[in-house]
């Protein structure tokens, strides 16, 4: 390294220089980034039907252009608004009492000092997560019947039997606890993780110092898990949008649109069913922005308050 | 140190899906983008080879089936349960081998797979490497439209080739003048050779049916008007403890689109031809209001399922064979013969029974009711622009049209799953108690397509062979009692222009109107404010879309 004359050399002397040694690396990273590029960058090429007429006949590159006439077609529509709000308002509750839920049962399991009852706990709160989805919504589906198991016990408890899935103004709820009864055991593992790596010393110190259970939770637990927090709650917040239609067009029927109509899911319906494929890429698109923007925001918001940020 | 390679991994993740996100919200392209590449085998065996046969062309009089050898055509076509049950393609059938046999021609078939009908039929188009043959729902499921199609380059017009090399399919286009008319586009292409339904009787496919052993122990009739239901239903709550008296699988538009309690109210929520020669959109008349307070007043009875909106074919199913449910619609094979056999073995007095379609007054005939066009569109058959033997193809598909070619494809072989017993084709045990323990429709699909669909015109007497109990026979006769031939849209086709605009409205439309109608029934919305829903609908379009609909309708008339 020192014989080089060119030590502080061009870019691309560098590159070469780095690539030799490091060819090893290199060479592994390569089918990722391969992957990258053929899966998602390639495709990136096709969100111009967008902006186009699309028919598989004429192909991409042959469609007629037509501006942003599928936009303002999802804008002037009457359910657009209605769209916006069910989305973000499903993807709000879902962050809300979704994202604290997995943190909550992590703390709760660190706590225990019984193996097994620890192990056990763990292993039944993350067992829904390898349920298909199609079998979670369908027994959903025939629990929330009149005659199905929630109305047994609303039964038992002298309520009244109603068609719980039929009612907009359940529907969220159902949504949300279901999520959350599906992944809060599976999203506390990385919790868990962060937390086996504090260091004991600190409990140990914190306790000479008199500190209770609650303040050693306080002052050395959350600090310490606080960046891996703030990370998994800006991933989250870059897919805010991204509510996926399977869930929703499992769950949902005509008698709850009101609340339960997402846009993935009039995406699926028009785009889909319909085929009209620009309309759908276009909705896309917008949905894609807007995820975009919110992860920049919330990146920023981050980095200014709390030092932990994507880049 | 752990807390190091922790946040190393999380920003890896984190960079990772920022980036699917990035690429992977725009799904639709994606897919199509990757499958060119995985789809391109499917349509490259269309082989190269000598094109066509012109000098065979001249002497059609003389022509003779089996064909000369020649070239392997490809068919691409879905691939029915009953038959995916047994074969992984149509290929491997008894009747596939029969087929190519007869006509001399050989196939290769192709098969999307099961549930992914349209999403790789746009595959394939995107692909640009196209089957010869293709068998789709051209009318309906082409965005655009036949004719679009055809302007497109992905179809032929077959005028010229049904004049040239179809005389079975012309012959019977010249005898039956209504179905000429309806496989046309409304510029008089011919487009594809269609699937057929040979009789009105095998378009009477849905309707009412009860429990006939109730009926007879409480002392009933089989109701015929909306007053004597109200009665039938009340008494099966009452007397019989049924929670759910009548209950249909609501997520099936099928049973929506031709609601029979509806068209006693003379209406339907969808598109049908009045008595003016019009198309009209019944969601938005008044008749759908009755029919809706009418359903409101049974809902609010406890005489519909009070879980309407979610039930699928599995609750249905279990609730009419425990009895929980007296009444249902479906039809006669899926629905009607499956609960029946599969009540039987706990409850062997459990039988069903049609009841004809409802009206307001005592006596009077039905107006309007459930049935389907002959031509529905479905399973059709197109010649894309890829095929180089045309003729060929052409040859191949007119047999099914033919007089030996319809006993093939309904009856099979003789001899073998069928034999003639005085003049009439009756399906041998290999089909009604196969050896080896299939069911009906399985054993059916090995030998014949004259029980699901395709190419060629369906026989009403597979039918009557299929249907194996009396109840299920005396369907066709009631349901299909009724005016309802005069009130069913024909196949009408809107321009390729219009047809993008028409979807966009109705898309609206529909939505609201289903989400509007379970809010009347279940009463969460008072119909005091139907006429500001049929406001709304007003102005999401529905007059323009009326007008292309109506349109339409005059080029098809003009036919």
């Amino acid at each position: 390294m020192m014989k080089d004359k060119k030590m502080n050399g061009s870019f691309g002397y560098r590159m070469r220089k780095d690539w030799i040694r490091n060819r090893s690396l290199y060479l592994l990273v390569i089918p990722v980034v391969v992957f990258y590029l053929m899966f998602h960058y390639k495709p990136m090429y096709g969100a111009i039907i967008a902006f186009k007429d699309y028919t598989p006949a004429l192909g991409v590159a042959k469609s007629p252009w037509v501006g942003f006439a599928n936009f303002t077609r999802f804008f002037k529509s009457v359910y657009f608004t209605r769209l916006i709000k069910n989305t973000i308002l499903l993807s709000v509750y879902n962050l809300i009492f979704g994202f604290p839920a997995p943190i909550i049962l992590a703390l709760l399991l660190n706590e225990v000092r019984n193996k097994h009852f620890k192990s056990i706990t763990q292993t039944i709160t993350y067992l829904p997560h390898f349920i298909s989805l199609i079998v979670v919504t369908g027994m959903l589906t025939n629990f929330c019947m009149t005659t199905g198991l929630f109305n047994d016990i609303i039964a038992l408890f002298g309520g009244e039997r109603a068609p719980l899935l039929q009612d907009p103004k359940l529907y969220r709820t159902i949504y949300v606890a279901s999520s959350i009864w599906q992944e809060v055991g599976w999203g506390s593992i990385i919790y868990l993780s962060a937390l086996a790596g504090v260091d004991s010393q600190l409990y140990e110190a914190a306790q000479i110092d008199g500190a209770g259970k609650w303040k050693q939770l306080i002052h050395v637990t959350m600090p310490a898990i606080a960046p891996t927090i703030i990370i998994m709650l800006i991933m989250k917040m870059g897919s805010l949008m991204n509510m996926g239609y399977e869930k929703t067009i499992l769950l949902y029927n005509p008698s709850t649109y009101e609340t339960a109509d997402i846009i993935s899911s009039h995406i699926y319906r028009i785009g889909l069913l319909d085929q009209d494929w620009s309309y759908s890429t276009a909705i896309g698109l917008f949905n894609s922005v807007i995820n975009f923007g919110l992860l920049i925001i919330t990146n920023k918001i981050s980095k200014r308050y709390s030092e932990t940020s994507l880049w | 140190m752990k807390k190091r390679t922790l946040s190393l991994l999380l920003t890896a993740a984190m960079t990772a899906t920022a980036l699917a996100g990035c690429g992977g919200s725009q799904t639709t392209t994606g897919e199509s983008t990757q499958a060119e590449g995985a789809n391109s085998g499917a349509g490259a065996s269309t082989g190269a080879g000598e094109t066509k046969a012109e000098g065979a062309g001249a002497g059609a009089a003389e022509f003779s089936y089996p064909m000369a050898a020649g070239d392997k055509l490809s068919y691409w076509c879905e691939l029915t349960t009953t038959v995916s049950a047994n074969y992984a393609s149509l290929g491997d059938t008894p009747f596939a081998k029969g087929w190519q046999k007869e006509t001399g021609a050989q196939i290769e078939f192709l098969h999307p797979p099961t549930g992914q009908l349209k999403e790789q039929f746009s595959l394939i188009l995107a692909d640009g490497n196209l089957p010869d043959l293709m068998e789709y729902n051209w009318m309906v499921d082409y965005p655009g439209g036949p004719e679009k199609a055809i302007k497109d380059g992905v179809i032929l017009p077959l005028n010229d080739v049904f004049e040239q090399y179809c005389p079975n399919l012309t012959a019977y286009l010249k005898a039956n003048p209504d179905i000429d008319k309806m496989i046309k586009t409304d510029e008089g292409h011919y487009y594809v050779f269609p699937f057929i339904r040979g009789e009105d009787k095998l378009c009477n496919t849905i309707g009412l049916m009860l429990r006939e052993d109730w009926l007879e122990e409480l002392n009933l009739e089989v109701p015929t008007t909306i007053d004597e239901w109200h009665t039938v239903l009340t008494a099966f709550k009452e007397k019989k403890g049924a929670a759910a008296p009548y209950c249909f699988e609501y997520t099936n538009a099928q049973y929506l689109n031709s609601d029979p309690f509806a068209y006693a109210f003379e209406t339907n929520r969808s598109f049908y031809l009045g008595s003016d020669g019009k198309a009209h959109f019944g969601a938005a008349e008044e008749n759908y209001k009755d029919f809706l307070a009418t359903m409101a007043q049974w809902y609010a009875e406890g005489l519909i399922d009070p879980d309407l909106a979610t039930l699928g074919n599995d609750q249905v199913s279990a609730k009419i064979t425990n009895g929980t449910a007296g009444a249902s619609m479906g039809q006669a094979g899926s629905r009607m013969g499956t609960w029946t056999t599969a009540a039987r073995s706990s409850n062997p007095t459990f039988k069903l029974v049609a009841a004809p379609p409802p009206t307001l007054e005592k006596g009077a005939k039905a107006e309007f009711g459930q049935i389907e066009n002959k031509y529905s569109g479905r399973a059709s058959v197109a010649i894309t622009t890829s095929c180089k033997d045309v003729e060929r193809a052409a040859r191949l598909m007119d047999y099914a049209y033919g007089e030996a070619g319809h006993l093939y494809f309904n009856f099979g072989t003789e001899g073998e799953s069928y034999n003639m017993v005085e003049g009439y084709p009756t399906y041998t045990d290999t089909i009604m108690k196969n050896p080896e323990g299939l069911p009906v429709s399985q054993a059916m699909s090995a030998y014949i397509r004259g029980n699901y669909n395709g190419p060629f015109v369906q026989d009403i007497r597979y039918l009557e062979q299929y249907y194996t109990l009396e109840e299920q026979k005396a369907t066709g006769g009631t349901w299909g009692d009724s005016n309802g031939k005069a009130h069913v849209m024909p196949p009408v086709t809107p321009t390729s222009d219009e047809s993008r605009e028409f979807s966009t409205i109705m898309n609206e439309i529909n939505t609201y109107r289903d989400e509007m109608t379970l809010k009347f029934i279940f009463g969460t919305e008072s119909l005091d404010n139907f006429d500001e829903y049929v406001k709304n609908i007003e102005n999401m379009g529905l007059s323009r879309a009326l007008e292309i609909q109506n349109a339409a309708l005059e080029r098809y008339n003009a036919r």
